[in-house]
């Protein structure tokens, strides 16, 4: 069944990524990524490290996924020691990429007025979001536009990457569930480590949908 | 004692159709984790994961080149894209071992996904023809935002080019 679970995630996530493509081309014009996340933890908040930070987060989510697919891969030979190992650098993965989502969204918050900041307010002097566009786009000729497109970019950004967030959340959860179940030999007593498999089905999927939110959001 | 892989009615239906739920991709193999079959999956893990870093790392040099140096959006996007579905190929295939699974179900799980093509060509040609409209034609200026200072009946300026659809 996660299988088909996983499924109609995708096409959730599918719906909502498809979406955000829609009001993109819907739009004359549209914030550059590389000009919106250009920070990194430690340095000046004006240094332009563009694409950095998201390497490092998408780096952890695939190396996370590699120590899931080890996991899944001792619970084949039921070694408890091995899979006890993996889970938890899986786990330890997975609370790094929440910390540096956290990291993101509350200095991309702070960095523009709070949370609901300068992208969510209609009353925003449309000179403040220049810094969201590439230099040479004339957002002067164009007010309305501009603050209809940076707040359609800040709501899907904070809407699709808070939902997978919320689905890395929840798959942390069922690691740490199972994690304390291989700890206690529960899978050992049942003979096989069949639900280790399942939840690392969802934590695959979890940095599946994580590469096309990398893409859609920081790249194109 | 009870065979949690053939005893139990999930595992006589389920099984039936996913390796998943039906213990064939349990190794009984007495070597154990270092035996020849676990240590060349394990090399196949890792080599997948060479692959995804660099995949991944291409895609930022290409990101960064495009940003310092400019490229052609349409070619950088092409490649964009490309690389994710690669990445998305390996992940699932060798991650989720959908590789590893019965045919049937194989093609159950990934045929739903071709409503994916047809999906992304209308909602995007939607969205571009809702530009388009916004900014030809003479009915729709109303409704367009960078028109909300202008009255309802003033005369509008011609558009520059004369709009296809008419």
């Amino acid at each position: 069944m996660m299988w088909f679970f996983l499924l109609s995630d995708a096409f959730t996530f599918g719906a909502f990524l498809i979406s955000y493509g829609t009001k993109r081309y819907f739009s004359t014009v549209w914030p550059d990524p590389n000009h919106v996340f250009h920070s990194f933890p430690f340095f000046p908040a004006d240094a332009q490290l563009p694409l950095l930070f998201v390497s490092l987060m998408t780096f952890i989510l695939i190396l996370s996924s590699v120590t899931m697919v080890l996991a899944v891969h001792a619970g084949h030979y039921n070694d408890r020691k091995g899979v006890i190992k993996w889970l938890l650098w899986t786990v330890i993965g997975g609370i790094a990429f929440l910390g540096c989502q956290a990291w993101e969204w509350t200095h991309l918050g702070m960095a523009n007025g709070g949370l609901m900041g300068a992208f969510e307010d209609p009353n925003t002097p449309v000179s403040h979001l220049q810094h969201f566009f590439a230099p040479g786009v004339n957002l002067a000729a164009q007010p309305a536009e501009a603050l209809q497109a940076t707040n359609n970019f800040f709501n899907f950004f904070f809407g699709i990457t808070g939902f997978h967030g919320f689905h890395v959340l929840t798959g942390v959860c069922f690691l740490v569930v199972i994690l304390i179940n291989a700890v206690n030999g529960t899978y050992e007593r049942r003979g096989h480590y069949e639900m280790v498999e399942k939840v690392g089905l969802y934590w695959h999927f979890v940095d599946l949908v994580w590469v096309f939110v990398f893409t859609c959001f920081y790249l194109l | 004692m009870l065979n949690p892989h053939t005893d139990t009615a999930q595992t006589l239906y389920e099984g039936d159709q996913s390796k998943l739920y039906s213990g064939i991709m349990a190794h009984h193999d007495p070597a154990g984790l270092q035996g020849d079959a676990s240590r060349k999956q394990v090399s196949r893990i890792w080599k997948i994961t060479a692959l995804l870093a660099v995949v991944t790392i291409l895609e930022v040099a290409l990101g960064l080149y495009g940003h310092y140096q400019g490229l052609n959006v349409g070619i950088r996007n092409f490649f964009f894209i490309l690389m994710t579905l690669v990445k998305a190929f390996y992940i699932v295939k060798v991650f989720m071992h959908l590789g590893d699974e019965f045919k049937n179900f194989v093609t159950l799980v990934l045929m739903p996904l071709i409503f994916f093509v047809w999906f992304i060509i209308a909602f995007l040609a939607d969205g571009s023809f809702w530009l388009h409209m916004n900014k030809t034609d003479p009915t729709r200026f109303g409704s367009h935002p960078s028109s909300q200072t202008t009255p309802a009946n003033s005369p509008k300026p011609e558009p520059t080019q004369s709009p296809a659809f008419r």
